[in-house]
């Protein structure tokens, strides 16, 4: 449906910045669809056609049945008299002719379809009343044919480009996203996903507009604007001229007042944008709003935005209403030219500026000037569309040609089973040139040890297990599983065999089950119970209102922070991994349930190679190492005991907590 | 209580214009300027059906002046002896009276000659003068409906904000964010497009639409008749139109959500499906969803195909109807050219307004459905409202007492307090203690009343915390909550918050006493800093001053404190704590305890589990008496104080003792 024209100014334009190129890529993937879009092309142009002719179907109406006059063989019939001096034009009534091959294509189309079956043609010193209502009736018929096939082919256009445009956007849409799984975490880290998302959306709802309909109302548009003008002007060159002398200026008019308008709504587009942020702050807030009695105060100032952003609007308005109103007004005023000058001509006798005129002339060009009028204005907006659906497929474009910076190599094995052999040998890491994150970090560690791993933020803990399952790739130094370097081996034959529990969990918005299913789709349900169980997750599933089938919000929405932890790791569970990372994995479950987890995981750990990150130091004391980081590197590494016998960092974080508790025993007994 | 908003905006009740008449009732605010732009779209309308009346003229002129040169040119190739028998046929030819005597009917024929340019030029000039008002006044119209259109928008966002702050809490438990949001935005756009566009649209198609119809029927009756078949079947073809393609619309909005929600998902938890290595089980499903979401827009494009031609076919056969029967009636003698082409003008301003139709029905449907959701919100009953008695609450000493105080969410469900009874004296701390879920938050929101009790009743100085007004209530009530929410200002705008008209000496000596003047002083601004939306360019730490701050300067009488979340390094720590310290002195506290020294320091220690008070004492003889209090004790507050060594480690980088 053609959207509103004020709303589409309302759209930012964004230039796309190599237009051919994009064009071409866009080209290629429209190239398996070229039987449609040539089959669109051609009936856009036969549509058109009949768009055009029909005028001149008006105009021989008037000409040849309705006044038959000023042609050669016309005579003023009513008199019976044969015309003499006012022969004004030679060739008025085309139908009437008899040499029909010297006639241009469209009118020997329509000069057979007229004298079809041997339908007499019309010659106004015979011709009858009634003869001449025959004659109208045989042409208003191929008219109303030609609007009939001419309204179905646009249809059809409409149909097989939208059936083309949705088959390369589907094929986009599948592109993309199998790249976003393609690209590695470096990316995420520089693009959020809501920004990703936006931006994906927005560029294909962009290109989706830019194709389907914009498309072929634009080039219909262009096409019959070219043609009305070709044959307005090969038909009276100098009438033609007077006749479209007023379209420049509506070009003009056109181009001006969508700039104004354009520049008005980027104003207007900020002060909407105050005023939800406005809204947004004081919708969330809402608690301390009513709790410090200001209401009033924020009144006043979102009665200041919001009144800022209606005259913004109105101001932006007052170009865009002006654009319709012009528009319209100088149509008539080419109305007016026409009717003025052919009636000026046919009045006084006296050829345009060496051009006879005739009745059917003036008709025809009356039909023509409304059909040249209306796709101006259309293509003003339509071009707008177009521009930003080039610009949404050069960004699309843009995310396609991302390359991953993780990736398998063409001669990557399948990981063995792992037994849980994990070395990392002088392992470097640095997200940006230069900064190095980890640096040169080596250790061992043997199948079922756990790993603790300490450390400010920022010193390299989650990098270090990020390298693991090769979300990342070492800059420098190498890790290896079973003597097997990571990188030697395919992403999913390593990666199914790694179990993850991270401290943001996510969750999809599906039951409880299938969450708790994903970490391994093909499990039973005993297995999917003990995994529950495991995690200590079942008791509050028991109490949600469908259980185990209850539908999480969006992102697991509906559950607390540690509840959504509990899922994860059952998840982690129910994926029998070799390695397991636990990264802040109980850092919102409060402190009961994690005394019971601490036992679950002992279990689940059993056997297992594992990689703990916590901060509580519980979960860290029974580890077989504790890897202690500052900076990127290991500082520290030994068992709980031995670390504080060392009275180094270690010792001073642990003391840090005693003393603290000393304190607190203090305060109690001076109370 | 009120409805949760509206949920589904896919599904489509019967629609109701209730709403949307309401909303229009806001215009008669605005007096005569309301009724502008109708004015100037009458006149718009009445220069727009002129000009085809004009042409008509024009071609009249053209015509008759055209024929009578030719009969003039005529007649002088006829012999003077045949004239007086050609006359009569000439006369009746020429459509003239037959008792007309040659001179007369030359006399008649060179006046038509001679007047026609003068005709012609009068009826130019008129187009233009037409056309010029036809622009200025539809440029007028279209200003003032949009201005007018805008006033309203304005008005009513105003009384949403206005209603949506004033909203009770518990409504805003059920509410999210992002759907008020949607009301206050897109569903005001709507109804602002429809009084601004479509009503006037309405107005103006049916103007045009009976204008024409009049001119039509008054300048000729057959020809008339013959292009009223299009009304029928063109206003049939949109109504069927707009049944029919609303769900398939609404289909696509459906398959579209979908298929961004699997995207959606998948760029969040890129790195869980990347852990699990469900990349190929996702990409089936966005397969799955994208072939829906093409063959569902392909599908409404089928009804297109069909349905657009249509629309323009009836159009376009409606003129090839005027150009058989018209033609007929020129040769005939019944119609001149210029009415011909009249007609022919006129057939689209019949079909124009129909085609209009269309489309303001889809947006009157719209509109309502927008106009209902918004008033759905201002018509929200506000559970917490002044009594219409209400007594400002005179300055309090601080004694504050809950009384059997039973308290169910959203009235139903599974109490959150029961029968709590306790009794707070002027300048104690309270501390509150228990689980998640376990009533303290509860208990802190009842207090300043952003709820009311179930049951039972709290008292202030023995006022009736309902008998009240809330603001005289409130502004005795300084309240430093769990997470700070600083608003896009300055420091000192956060400070003064609750007493905006507070001088820079009285924010600068509240900043102090909580600690927070030193490092709102070592920015380059000051106090002056600006803080972006929910202060992020401010550590926890920080904001958490602020927040205090901003209740020492209230200077209240009742404090209410959460302070269960502390991700700050120890010696912030300190600097809170002693903030904090200064805070308290003198006033009655309530405190939601996560540090060691308020929960030993506090006059009176509540431990609540599941909605019911099961200890309450200081700590030491809680200590001793009361199993739940130590092991609430050890686990969590303990526990709580050790996990914040690492994390202090973790912002300083060291370790500070």
């Amino acid at each position: 449906m053609m959207g509103n024209r004020q709303d589409l100014f309302k759209q930012e334009t964004v230039k796309a910045s190599n237009v051919r190129a994009t064009l071409a890529r866009l080209g290629r993937y429209f190239a398996p669809y070229w039987y449609m879009v040539l089959l669109a092309l051609a009936v856009i142009i036969a549509s058109t056609w009949m768009n055009v002719t029909t005028p001149e179907l008006t105009g021989q109406a008037t000409d040849c049945f309705i006044v038959p006059l000023g042609g050669q063989t016309a005579s003023f019939q009513p008199f019976g008299l044969t015309q003499s001096e006012n022969s004004a034009s030679a060739s008025a009534c085309w139908l009437g002719t008899t040499d029909p091959s010297s006639l241009t294509l469209t009118r020997q189309l329509i000069y057979k379809a007229h004298t079809w079956n041997d339908f007499p043609i019309p010659d106004a010193s015979t011709m009858t009343n009634d003869s001449r209502i025959a004659g109208l009736f045989r042409l208003t018929m191929i008219m109303a044919a030609l609007y009939v096939f001419g309204a179905l082919l646009f249809g059809l256009t409409f149909l097989v480009m939208t059936w083309a445009a949705q088959h390369v956007i589907r094929q986009l849409r599948l592109q993309v996203f199998e790249k976003l799984h393609d690209l590695s975490l470096s990316y995420y880290s520089e693009h959020t996903a809501g920004d990703l998302m936006s931006r994906i959306t927005n560029d294909t709802s962009a290109l989706e507009q830019g194709t389907s309909f914009a498309l072929v109302q634009f080039i219909s548009g262009v096409i019959q604007l070219v043609w009305i003008s070709y044959n307005m002007l090969t038909a009276s060159l100098p009438f033609a001229l007077l006749s479209l002398s007023v379209a420049p200026l509506m070009f003009v008019a056109t181009a001006y007042f969508s700039a104004q308008a354009r520049k008005a709504f980027r104003k207007s587009r900020k002060e909407i944008g105050n005023v939800n942020a406005e809204l947004q702050e004081s919708i969330s807030s809402v608690r301390e709003v009513q709790a410090f009695n200001r209401a009033d105060e924020n009144m006043e100032q979102f009665r200041e935005v919001n009144a800022a952003n209606r005259d913004a609007n109105v101001r932006a308005v007052s170009f865009t209403s002006a654009l319709a109103p012009v528009l319209e007004a100088l149509s008539y005023v080419a109305l007016a030219i026409v009717v003025g000058a052919g009636g000026w001509a046919l009045l006084s006798g006296q050829t345009l500026f060496g051009a006879t005129v005739t009745f059917g002339l003036v008709v025809t060009f009356l039909a023509y000037v409304q059909r040249f009028n209306q796709p101006i204005q259309q293509i003003a907006v339509l071009w707008t569309n177009i521009q930003n659906g080039i610009a949404g497929a050069e960004r699309i474009f843009n995310i396609l040609d991302e390359n991953p910076a993780v990736q398998d190599k063409p001669t990557a094995q399948t990981m063995p089973p792992i037994k849980g052999l994990v070395e990392f040998t002088n392992a470097s890491h640095s997200y940006e040139d230069g900064v190095p994150v980890l640096k040169e970090v080596s250790f061992t560690a043997q199948p079922g040890q756990t790993i603790a791993i300490v450390g400010p933020t920022g010193a390299g803990k989650t990098t270090i297990i990020n390298l693991l399952p090769r979300f990342y790739d070492v800059t420098t130094g190498s890790v290896k599983i079973d003597g097997i370097d990571v990188r030697d081996v395919t992403m999913k034959s390593l990666r199914e065999q790694i179990g993850i529990v991270l401290q943001d969990t996510f969750l999809f918005s599906q039951s409880v089950i299938e969450n708790v299913l994903f970490g391994r789709p093909n499990a039973t349900d005993d297995e999917v119970m003990s995994a529950i169980k495991l995690a200590n997750a079942d008791s509050f599933i028991e109490r949600l209102p469908e259980k185990y089938q209850t539908v999480l919000g969006e992102r697991g929405s509906g559950l607390s922070q540690g509840q959504r932890q509990l899922l994860s790791i059952a998840r982690a569970a129910l994926s029998d991994p070799k390695i397991l990372i636990l990264d802040e994995a109980t850092s919102s479950v409060d402190t009961r349930t994690e005394r019971l987890i601490q036992k679950a995981f002992d279990e689940l750990l059993k056997g297992r190679t594992a990689f703990v990150i916590a901060h509580r130091l519980s979960t860290i004391r029974n580890a077989d190492m504790i890897l202690v980081l500052k900076d990127g590197q290991i500082i520290e590494r030994g068992k709980h005991d031995e670390l504080l016998a060392q009275q180094g960092f270690y010792y001073d974080l642990y003391m840090s907590q005693f003393k603290k508790q000393e304190e607190i025993a203090e305060a109690i007994i001076a109370n | 209580m009120q409805a949760t908003l509206t949920q589904t905006r896919a599904r489509r009740p019967r629609p109701s214009f209730k709403g949307i008449g309401r909303a229009i009732r806001y215009l008669t605010r605005y007096g005569r300027q309301a009724a502008l732009p109708y004015l100037f779209l009458i006149i718009a309308t009445l220069a727009q059906l002129a000009v085809p009346r004009m042409i008509r003229n024009v071609i009249d002129a053209v015509t008759s002046g055209f024929v009578a040169n030719q009969i003039l040119d005529a007649l002088t190739t006829i012999p003077e002896q045949l004239v007086g028998a050609a006359l009569p046929k000439i006369l009746e030819a020429a459509g003239r009276p037959d008792s007309l005597t040659l001179d007369q009917l030359k006399v008649q024929l060179e006046a038509d000659v001679s007047s026609a340019p003068q005709i012609l030029i009068n009826a130019l000039i008129f187009i233009v003068i037409f056309a010029a008002l036809r622009g200025v006044f539809s440029f007028l119209q279209a200003f003032w409906a949009e201005k007018n259109s805008q006033a309203v928008a304005y008005d009513i966002r105003n009384e949403l904000y206005s209603k949506i702050q004033s909203l009770s809490f518990s409504y805003h438990d059920k509410n999210q964010t992002g759907q008020l949001m949607v009301r206050a935005t897109d569903d005001v756009e709507k109804v602002r497009v429809f009084i601004g566009q479509g009503l006037l649209q309405l107005v103006g198609a049916i103007i045009l639409l009976t204008g024409t119809v009049i001119i039509l029927f008054s300048t000729n009756v057959t020809l008339a008749w013959t292009s009223m078949p299009i009304l029928p079947i063109a206003f049939g073809l949109f109504v069927f139109f707009g049944i029919i393609s609303q769900p398939l619309f609404a289909k696509v909005q459906e398959k579209l959500s979908a298929l961004n929600t699997i995207l959606q998902e998948n760029l969040a938890g890129v790195k869980v499906i990347k852990a699990f290595t469900r990349e190929r089980e996702q990409q089936k499903k966005f397969h799955f969803a994208a072939n829906d979401t093409m063959n569902q827009q392909i599908h409404v494009a089928r009804l297109f195909t069909f349905l657009f031609p249509l629309i323009f076919m009836v159009a376009n056969l409606g003129q090839a109807a005027i150009l058989y029967v018209g033609g007929e009636q020129i040769i005939t003698g019944l119609l001149t050219l210029g009415e011909w082409q009249e007609f022919s003008l006129y057939l689209i301003y019949l079909f124009f307004p129909i085609a209009q139709f269309g489309f303001i029905i889809t947006q009157l449907g719209q509109a309502s459905a927008s106009a209902e959701r918004i008033f759905e919100i201002l018509d929200a009953k506000n559970d917490i409202v002044d009594r219409p008695n209400a007594v400002t609450l005179p300055d309090v000493t601080g004694t504050v007492k809950f009384e059997n105080v039973t308290f169910r969410y959203f009235g139903g469900g599974d109490p959150v307090l029961k029968n709590v009874s306790f009794i707070a004296n002027p300048g104690e701390t309270i501390a509150l203690l228990g689980a998640t879920g376990s009533g303290k938050t509860t208990i802190i929101n009842l207090l300043p009343r952003f709820y009311d009790p179930s049951e039972g009743k709290i008292t202030i100085d023995n006022h009736d915390l309902r008998d009240v007004r809330l603001e005289s209530l409130r502004s005795q009530i300084g309240i430093v909550l769990q997470e700070t929410t600083l608003f896009s200002g300055s420091i000192r705008d956060n400070i003064a918050f609750g007493k905006p008209d507070a001088t820079l000496d009285e924010i600068q000596s509240a900043a102090k006493a909580a600690a927070a003047h030193d490092f709102i002083t070592s920015f380059p601004d000051g106090y002056n800093t600006h803080v972006g939306e929910r202060g992020a360019t401010l550590s926890g730490g920080q904001k958490q001053r602020l927040a205090i701050a901003r209740a020492i300067l209230l200077n209240p009488r009742i404090l209410i404190l959460d302070d269960s979340t502390s991700s700050v390094d120890l010696q912030t720590e300190s600097h809170i704590q002693a903030a904090l310290e200064t805070l308290m002195q003198g006033r009655t506290s309530f405190v939601i305890a996560q540090r060691i020294s308020t929960v030993v320091n506090a006059d009176k220690i509540i431990v609540l589990d599941k909605g019911e008070i099961v200890a309450e004492g200081k700590h030491n003889d809680l200590m001793e008496d009361s199993a739940i209090y130590a092991e609430i004790y050890n686990s969590q507050i303990l526990a709580h104080q050790t996990s914040e060594v690492f994390k202090t480690s973790e912002v300083s980088g060291e370790v500070t003792l």
